[in-house]
């Protein structure tokens, strides 16, 4: 895994802050990790090529999602299999049981992102947008 | 989740903490056997002291205190090891390949008759590895049955005839189906937790087709092992040491109750994946534990190998050298980390108490313990129940080695 690219927006003169190229994505497994003021993010690509920048650690029980599996348009954790959509939100938890809706109630946090000319913007302000 | 007051509470293992006060109520690993051949001394870093085992005249080795500076690292050996004569010294007892050491307050505790303890040295091999982690994340990979359906996939199944001395690569009971691809086709089992004289006996069902079910039985023996299947043949009886709060050591005895063991070929099978003296693995986080998309993508769920010590080991490691419990969500599948940490927590209860009797496997009634029961079979859906303990008993029947239980 690569070392984060590391984002200090305490000197920040806005509230979007570039955090890296749109072609930086274009690789096999299009995957960063990315280090907010030292928390742990994922950037990824789902398969409508839209970006996603969640949590880095699984909800469960802490795994790693920057070695997940980019899959079913999303990106899904190698320890037990819970899946999760760009916005942060846990799609399936394949383990439990049929008929169980935990994964509704689980999100991990996201940080909205915008693109412009090529570059991508992580959105960091204190306001819900 | 739980606070950090309690995360802290069942976590951390230094003298005087509460978690360290119940394990050291207990025999622990502190080297193997092979160990002790390269000479005396031999440096040991146990429940967060420094230690040494070292040999007298006669031969006879002792586990006292050494001497160690503020900045050593406690996953590394030191350069040279100077006792401290003021330190306490422990008892030992060589088993089966590993050193025990008794840490506590009060008698040793006796050795319950599990297997591993009751097989010749012929039929138990000994093995460690060292993980970058706190014990209790390491152990409770080990009670979480779901796991192996996900973390250990294989995207295709290895002949299960090269499987010797593999966990997951023998087929399942009875059948020719590579267990592999029943882990990978039934990824919700249904999972029982009972509490027993030594710890919780784990159930996991995968109702398969065809009214078949397949049934895995394994064990937490309190307050840090495991007892699980590994093939048909062995079974697996492994502690999650602590070293300090962020390291442990795994040590496992693989016991087989049909053929003596290769040790040989265990031991060569996995020296080739470990560096010593400290016994760390070869694939670890300095190296993203050798990860490759692709193979990812076409060969393991993981994208780090065949070897699932490694699956465990990242998936370990990298929740953070102590997991942050106040952020996690359990779900029903990890009902034996719950009922674990439950019975963790009424130990700490007793020992706070002054209660030290009302531990587990405390008394010498521990000693007529047996088992415990672990392995794989496949029976009918309406059966599975006697079908998995008879599967049990026809193997300790015609085992070479006293195994009724």
């Amino acid at each position: 895994m690569q070392q984060p690219l590391h984002i200090d927006t305490t000197q920040r003169e806005s509230d979007w802050v570039y955090i890296a190229d749109r072609r930086e994505m274009a690789r096999p497994r299009p995957l960063l990790p990315v280090s907010i003021d030292g928390r742990p993010y994922v950037l990824f690509k789902d398969e409508e090529g839209e970006l996603g920048l969640i949590g880095r650690h699984c909800p469960h029980r802490g795994a790693d999602l920057c070695f997940g599996r980019l899959e079913d348009n999303g990106i899904r954790c190698p320890f037990h299999g819970w899946h999760f959509d760009r916005t942060g939100q846990c799609r399936e938890q394949p383990a439990e049981p049929v008929g169980s809706t935990m994964a509704q109630a689980i999100k991990v946090p996201m940080v909205p992102l915008r693109e412009k000319q090529g570059r991508i913007y992580a959105y960091v302000g204190e306001e819900t947008l | 989740m739980i606070s950090q007051k309690l995360s802290d509470q069942l976590t951390r293992i230094g003298p005087g903490s509460d978690a360290g006060t119940v394990l050291r109520q207990y025999w622990q690993p502190a080297a193997l056997t092979d160990e002790l051949e390269s000479g005396s001394p031999v440096p040991v870093n146990l429940l967060g002291e420094r230690l040494a085992l070292i040999a007298d005249d006669a031969g006879s080795w002792r586990l006292v205190t050494r001497k160690a500076t503020t900045d050593e690292l406690p996953s590394r050996h030191p350069r040279e090891v100077i006792v401290d004569v003021n330190g306490p010294e422990y008892p030992i007892h060589q088993m089966r390949g590993i050193v025990f050491a008794y840490l506590g307050v009060g008698e040793v505790p006796v050795f319950p008759k599990f297997d591993c303890f009751r097989a010749p040295d012929t039929h138990v091999f000994a093995f460690k590895g060292l993980w970058e982690c706190n014990w209790l994340q390491a152990l409770e990979i080990g009670i979480d049955p779901a796991h192996a359906s996900f973390l250990h996939r294989f995207l295709e199944d290895e002949d299960p005839d090269d499987g010797y001395g593999k966990q997951f690569r023998d087929k399942a009971a009875n059948t020719d189906i590579p267990l592999t691809k029943i882990l990978r086709d039934y990824p919700r089992p249904e999972i029982t937790v009972d509490e027993t004289d030594y710890g919780l006996k784990i159930t996991a069902l995968r109702h398969m087709d065809q009214a078949l079910t397949h049934v895995r039985v394994t064990n937490a023996i309190f307050p840090e092992a495991i007892c699980i299947p590994m093939s048909r043949e062995m079974t697996i009886t492994q502690w999650h040491v602590p070293v300090d709060d962020e390291h442990c050591y795994w040590y496992t005895m693989f016991t087989s109750f049909d053929q003596p063991v290769n040790k040989a070929l265990m031991r060569e099978q996995r020296l080739m994946e470990h560096a010593l003296p400290e016994y760390r693995p070869l694939k670890n986080k300095d190296n993203n534990y050798c990860y490759d998309p692709e193979e990812q993508k076409t060969l393991t769920y993981t994208g780090m190998g065949l070897d699932i010590n490694v699956h465990d080991q990242w998936a370990v490691e990298m929740m953070g050298s102590i997991q942050d419990r106040t952020r996690e969500h359990l779900g029903r599948s990890d009902v034996a980390i719950i009922r674990n940490r439950r019975m963790l927590r009424k130990a700490i209860r007793a020992v706070n108490e002054g209660n030290y009797a009302a531990l587990p496997m405390q008394t010498a009634a521990a000693a007529e313990i047996v088992g415990p029961l672990s392995n794989d079979t496949i029976a009918a859906t309406d059966d599975w129940e006697s079908a998995s303990h008879n599967a049990d008993m026809e193997r300790r029947h015609s085992c070479a080695w006293e195994a009724t239980v």
